[in-house]
């Protein structure tokens, strides 16, 4: 089918600027469905600027974004949560007063059958059941779906966030430094999430400085320095250290 | 210890404070619902024991009569507050409204005409309220405390701080008529308290309005128009001070400038006492209706033991401050 062929995610010749400065120059970046791609660079490298740029949050000063083949011009990150491209922010995301179930139906609620749905009358029984479905499906341990989100910890928070991503149809999730306000133990759950998410057929994008992390969850790592793509490596085709004589540039030097 | 014994103590760990925390928090919600029903019996109590008319079915009855007006702004100031906005504006609403039915009845017009436009107006400041404190991202407590000044201005201006007698076509029923012994306006408080109720607890509306207060960017990103529902909320909470300021205007028969003054106080209080966060997202009006109820009383007893309405005013300040530091003192313990 044509459908696999073509990438989920493509990026052409992505340039940025600000004024005379160039955050950005030529990228060309790929996504395919339910591959983890990593996103690592130095600060200042771009990072940031480009995941700004796939969502909508920044427009680009040249250069083409496709989704599913399709030509698309992001005005804002609304414009690309409706095509299923979804940013999880750790803080942004969620309502704390709200329960886990609240929060996973919030804006979508259920409604009851009849007249009391037609006045707005929510269910929350089924949703409450059906956001138990979608958490156990992902491997998503909270003690219960009415845990309100305020009292649980960033990682479970941010798993919550996927998991309502995911629900709502998302076709591309953006982690940007998803595990570095986490402990260890929190972290290494975020990173079987995104694999579960994977098996989903759901492509990520994953932002991050624990690189012995993109080591380990991503399939395909690309690399930016000062605005520009210096290499892509590919799973079991690099080391730790290769990707950061990348990241420092070293690696340019050597050749 | 090895690593993967110290990751699952650290998991269990956090499960352990994930469950102390909602239990606590569950402890104190309890502990503040039940707080305000045992100061209500405290202050019954209290009243009865001082004063031998309190309990009096008549008496009782004067008491809801009079704190209904109230209540029915504390229901709609209550959902203004979980969405973190606030309306001080109200008693200007109130005098504005009755002040322009009176110089429309003066004019000849027909009594229920002119409390319609009455209403309209009313409508009018809360859109005005809603669209510049949403649109221009003002602070609600400064663009109410404008908006109260100017309806207040407005009212005195076209009053010629006169009043006028308003009598007729059964307009009385509104501020004190009665249905099997029981004042028209308690009908009114209960059944507006009895849509907000709803509203908050079972419906889609009542959940984004929580979530509008609690975060207002999740919101958004969610699809809920939270600007919209906060100007809702703003033109709903103006058009029940008008209809405060009718039945206010319909229990004295007579229109007045001044006679929104002693709410203001009051229905903030109830407020805040009943447990709603300034901060929003938070907050119930079953705790409304039991704060309703401990002001009511407290009101009628100190009508009853004939103290000054001074000192009635201190205790209410008393009261509100008191409430907000619960307020804060909740939401620190949660942490």
């Amino acid at each position: 089918m044509s459908e696999n062929t073509v990438p989920l995610l493509e990026a052409r010749g992505i340039t940025k600027a600000y004024g005379n400065v160039a955050a950005l120059t030529g990228i060309n970046f790929k996504l395919d469905r339910g591959e983890i791609v990593g996103l690592v660079g130095d600060n200042g490298a771009g990072k940031s600027t480009l995941v700004k740029t796939l969502c909508g949050a920044h427009q680009p000063t040249d250069g083409h974004i496709f989704v599913e083949g399709e030509e698309v011009h992001f005005s804002s990150p609304k414009e690309s949560r409706m095509r299923g491209i979804e940013v999880v922010y750790q803080d942004l995301a969620l309502a704390n007063e709200l329960s886990v179930a609240e929060n996973i139906f919030l804006g979508r609620e259920m409604k009851q059958p009849g007249f009391l749905g037609v006045i707005g009358t929510m269910n929350r029984k089924a949703m409450r059941a059906s956001a138990v479905e979608t958490l156990e499906s992902l491997a998503i341990e909270i003690k219960s779906v009415e845990t309100r989100c305020g009292t649980m910890s960033g990682g479970q928070r941010q798993a919550v966030a996927v998991a309502r991503a995911i629900m709502w149809g998302s076709k591309v999730l953006l982690l940007d430094e998803p595990t570095a306000a986490l402990a260890v133990a929190e972290s290494d759950k975020i990173a079987g999430l995104v694999a579960g998410v994977k098996d989903k057929g759901v492509g990520v994008i994953l932002v991050s400085h624990n690189l012995p992390q993109v080591h380990e969850l991503c399939d395909r790592v690309v690399v930016l320095l000062r605005g520009r793509v210096v290499t892509e490596l590919r799973r079991g085709e690099y080391s730790i250290d290769d990707m950061v004589s990348w990241i420092t540039g070293a690696a340019l030097h050597k050749r | 210890m090895t690593d993967e014994a110290f990751e699952l103590e650290q998991g269990q760990r956090s499960l352990e404070t994930e469950r102390r925390l909602a239990r606590r928090r569950r402890f104190i919600q309890q502990l503040q619902q039940q707080g305000l029903v045992l100061v209500l019996i405290i202050v019954v109590c209290i009243m009865w024991a001082s004063s031998p008319y309190f309990m009096s079915k008549y008496n009782l009855l004067t008491a809801a009569s009079v704190v209904s007006i109230l209540g029915i702004m504390a229901v709609t100031e209550t959902l203004l507050v979980i969405a973190a906005e606030i309306d001080i504006s109200i008693g200007g609403v109130m005098a504005l409204v009755s002040v322009v039915v009176g110089i429309l009845v003066g004019r000849g017009l027909n009594v229920w005409l002119a409390s319609a436009i009455g209403m309209a107006v009313a409508a009018l400041v809360g859109v005005i309220n809603g669209v510049i404190t949403v649109q221009f991202k003002i602070n609600s407590l400064v663009t109410t405390l404008g908006t109260f000044s100017i309806a207040t201005g407005l009212a005195y201006v076209l009053s010629g701080t006169t009043t006028v007698q308003i009598s007729g076509s059964g307009f009385g029923f509104l501020g004190s008529g009665y249905i099997a012994t029981i004042p028209s306006t308690v009908y009114f408080f209960i059944g507006i308290w009895l849509v907000g109720a709803f509203i908050a607890r079972y419906t889609t509306l009542g959940r984004h309005i929580y979530a509008t207060g609690d975060n207002i960017d999740a919101a958004d990103r969610s699809g809920i128009r939270p600007n919209r529902i906060r100007i809702g909320l703003f033109i709903f909470n103006s058009v029940a001070a008008g209809f405060a300021g009718l039945v206010v205007t319909s229990e004295l028969s007579s229109s007045a400038p001044q006679l929104g003054d002693p709410y203001l106080l009051a229905v903030v209080t109830a407020v805040i006492l009943g447990g709603a966060s300034l901060s929003g997202g938070r907050g119930r009006l079953s705790g409304t209706l039991l704060a309703v109820a401990i002001l009511g009383v407290v009101q009628n007893g100190f009508a009853l033991l004939e103290f000054s309405s001074y000192l009635q005013n201190l205790v209410t300040g008393c009261l509100l401050i008191l409430a907000v530091l619960v307020d804060q003192f909740v939401r620190r313990a949660e942490r």
